[in-house]
């Protein structure tokens, strides 16, 4: 198992390269001048020194790949610089705002697993007319965007319920509303991939053999097609939760939660590039940690996998 | 029932309902106000925290502007301002929230920790400041200019004690002591026992950074805040029309124009010709487009700066009106004919000018650009419309390139350093790059560095004047649209009082109608 983690991650290291460097490079070559952009913003009538002194200071006025691998020396110690925006270190706002990200992704991805296992054995267990509509309803909630979705539910929580409010100070009972926002969308993805593997385990000889012998349907699904599905299921909470990670900007605006999202979107409007930067690398390696998580998962739920990985 | 009784038992209930109503009547009053987001910097060189919008009133500034914008005391009881130095009298009787005294000494470490950072504007010769007393100081200016006292009213120039972490602790001479700030979450702050000055009426202020419109919007109309403080045109066309949500303007105070390239290479060479910028300037309706946008607040500009501001007057501009004849005129005059296809054409050239609507963003002034493409359409210009939603992008790929005819703008003066718009915007030297493009040329140049050297503020005043007409009427480097107010959001009974400067709203001395 060590052996295959080793040489997972050593393979993984040129995509990581790769990944900074079009972190990089994106952020370096868009258009917008960040030095420009905050004199104006601050009403400062600089003169041209002092804009070169603002340059160098953000290492700006150094060609494309030496500002590369500066900062990519740095930023193997985790050192992306300041925010230019702020004045923190860009780590520091990091974990200013992973916190509640990670607890919005979290309780979003547990409610999407809660509600695709709901929803996929449903569909299964569910006459064919049932079934049908509840497959459909699953492909409503998929199409649904997340803002409209988001819009809805504020309007029936909030104003026609009064059960929750619309900004939160980021405490618990604020986290409902946003997670429910991403849950459903990710549970309906979720519930469809819950629907196609118990389906297909359900067509297995041995499933069918499970059956002729009379053993109940929780029996059945659980023994024997919950170990076998689990593997391919856990890769696509995975990327699922890595998704909800990155992908809750629009309902963490909107709802005001105070995550990662409100941080890029902010540090884009701005051109606070070291947090663009930074906020690219680690949306990458979370994609690369979660996938990782996965691929274990699968090995470890897989005997025969297992197995062959034991043995080198 | 008798009378006696009656008054006798509602004289009982009165006494037993005292100890409930009476914390009701000495209720902390608080306010809460949602601006769009956290625009506070702890990097020494740019120190910001507590003074950029939303301004917390924990530190004050020396002076603060009047309603048109003219220096008053506040930390700076009275100065004067002659050759070459300012001698400046303090206030007396004024505590730092640490319990220091300010005067001579803490005003001039102030003075001495403000000249640390980059975003210096106020340009203090810090050699030259000197006590001359316990509460009087002098310094002069690094570059001689006599606008060091009006840059003071900006609240970047707020005046911090020396203490150890300003940006855990500030500490100040304010209204306000720093209670809690979470970094783009909100920053609460409570009413300082030992203010100075005039008690303000709310005792605790928090302002919440939400950067959705309709997050605000939504929260105002749920109850969750009381005000937003930056209120975008989307969020006034889409403002409830039933009373729960108030409308509060001050005075017009920002500008729509469309900045003229008069420097720009062909094909972008259209706009050179003056005649052509005064056909535009004629065949704009503005009227119509003031009845469109802003909730219908804004009014037809005639320049770019309102003439209340820095009392310029009214008089120095004409303005242009809508006129489509006289507009027809000038361009006939200028050789541009009538094609077939309505588009008017010179030398086998279509009159075709690509108008950029980005700054802020487009967002801003929609649906105008689409509204001018059609008044200009009428009098056969062809427009070649671009809207950006990012200014970075407009600055990189058409301001600073000089790949556009027209430049639609929707900013303000916000400095009350009179020269300060002018000279960035319409000035070859200008420090912003593609500014130069708008740049009428060495006359306008010469006013404002005279006007930026001048010694007086009436010769200040009076350079700033003539700038302002050669920039919006005789040269027309900016053909004025609308000027707009400064508006705020509040639920019903919540009184703000407004400034056109969105710093300088005091949050502090917001009035509650009795419920």
């Amino acid at each position: 198992m060590r052996h295959y983690l080793f040489m997972r991650v050593a393979t993984a290291l040129p995509t990581l390269l790769g990944m900074s460097f079009v972190a990089f490079a994106i952020v370096a070559l868009a258009p917008g001048d960040p030095v420009m952009q905050e004199l104006r913003a601050m009403g400062v009538v600089p003169k041209p020194e002092d804009i070169l002194a603002i340059k160098a200071q953000y290492g700006l006025d150094k060609p494309f790949f030496p500002r590369y691998f500066d900062w990519l020396t740095r930023a193997l110690t985790f050192d992306f610089g300041n925010s230019i925006a702020s004045g923190r270190s860009v780590i520091d706002e990091i974990l200013i705002h992973l916190p509640a990200t990670l607890a919005l992704a979290l309780s979003a991805l547990a409610g999407a697993i809660v509600f695709s296992l709901a929803l996929g054995v449903a569909a299964i267990s569910a006459g064919r007319s049932v079934g049908a509509g509840l497959r459909g309803f699953t492909i409503l909630l998929v199409s649904i965007p997340s803002f409209w979705l988001a819009l809805l539910l504020i309007y029936f929580f909030v104003f026609q319920l009064g059960w929750a409010r619309m900004v939160g100070d980021g405490s618990l009972g604020d986290l409902i509303l946003p997670a429910l926002t991403l849950s459903l969308g990710a549970g309906a993805s979720l519930g469809r991939v819950v629907f196609e593997r118990v389906r297909a385990e359900m067509c297995e000889d041995h499933i069918r053999l499970a059956i002729a012998k009379g053993l109940s349907p929780a029996v059945i699904l659980f023994r024997h097609i919950t170990p076998r599905i689990i593997g391919p299921l856990a890769t696509a909470w995975a990327n699922t939760f890595g998704a909800l990670l990155g992908g809750a900007v629009i309902v963490e605006s909107i709802f005001g939660w105070p995550g990662l999202g409100q941080l890029i979107l902010q540090a884009i409007s701005q051109r606070d590039f070291p947090v663009i930067q930074a906020y690219l690398v680690f949306m990458g390696l979370v994609f690369f940690a979660t996938s990782l998580a996965a691929d274990i998962t699968v090995i470890l739920s897989d005997p025969q996998l297992r197995r062959e990985v034991s043995n080198g | 029932m008798s009378k006696h009784s009656i008054a006798v038992r509602l004289g009982v209930a009165a006494m037993l309902a005292m100890p409930v109503a009476a914390p009701a009547a000495f209720a902390e009053t608080s306010l809460t106000v949602a601006v769009s987001r956290d625009r506070y910097s702890i990097d020494e060189q740019k120190f910001t925290f507590t003074t950029r919008r939303p301004a917390a009133q924990i530190v004050e500034t020396a002076v603060m502007p009047d309603e048109n914008f003219l220096p008053q005391p506040l930390l700076f009881q009275s100065w004067d301002y002659a050759d070459g130095t300012y001698t400046v009298t303090l206030r007396e009787g004024v505590t730092f929230s640490n319990g220091s005294a300010f005067n001579a000494d803490t005003a001039i470490a102030s003075l001495r920790l403000y000249d640390q950072g980059k975003s210096d504007f106020l340009q203090i010769d810090q050699e030259s400041l000197q006590k001359l007393g316990d509460y009087q100081i002098s310094f002069r200016s690094e570059t001689g200019s006599a606008l060091v006292i009006e840059n003071m009213t900006h609240r970047a120039t707020s005046l911090f004690a020396v203490t150890e972490n300003r940006a855990e602790n500030p500490v100040g001479t304010g209204p306000y002591l720093l209670e809690s700030y979470d970094p783009k979450q909100q920053i609460t702050v409570t009413r300082n026992p030992d203010y100075w000055g005039e008690t303000p009426s709310v005792d605790r202020l928090t302002f919440r950074f939400i950067a959705d419109d309709n997050a605000r919007m939504l929260a105002l109309q749920n109850g969750e805040i009381d005000v937003i403080g930056e209120v975008t045109p989307q969020m006034l066309l889409s403002m409830p029309q039933d009373g729960s949500v108030v409308l509060n303007e001050s005075r017009p105070i920002r500008y729509v124009a469309l900045l003229a390239n008069l420097n720009g290479a062909a094909p972008f060479d259209i706009v050179q010709d003056y005649k052509v910028r005064e056909a535009l300037a004629w065949a704009i309706d503005r009227e119509s487009i003031a009845s469109v946008l802003y909730a219908g607040r804004g009014v037809p500009a005639k320049g770019i700066l309102p003439g209340w501001m820095f009392d310029l007057g009214e008089d120095h501009t004409d303005g242009f009106g809508y006129d489509l004849a006289k507009a027809g005129a000038l361009l006939d005059e200028a050789g541009w004919v009538m094609g077939a296809d309505g588009i008017r054409e010179k030398d086998g050239r279509d009159l075709s000018l690509r108008l950029v609507a980005a700054y802020p963003n487009v967002s801003s002034v929609k649906p105008m650009p689409e509204m001018l493409d059609q008044m200009f359409a009428a009098v056969g210009i062809d427009i070649d419309l671009v809207e950006v939603d990012d200014s970075g992008v407009y600055g990189s790929t058409y301001l600073d390139t000089g790949e556009a005819d027209l430049y639609m703008e929707f900013a303000s003066n916000n400095n009350t350093d009179p020269t300060y718009l002018l000279n960035n915007l319409f000035t070859s030297t200008t420090p912003w790059g593609g500014y130069k493009f708008t740049a009428p040329g060495p006359h306008v140049d010469a006013l404002l560095a005279d006007a930026r050297t001048a010694q007086t503020r009436e010769e200040v005043i009076a350079k700033v004047r003539a700038a302002h007409r050669a920039i919006v009427q005789d040269d027309l480097a900016a053909i004025p649209i609308l000027m707009v107010p400064n508006f705020t959001l509040s639920r019903p009974g919540v009184t703000v009082p407004m400034s056109e400067y969105a710093d300088w709203i005091d949050y502090g001395h917001t009035t509650f109608d009795a419920q």
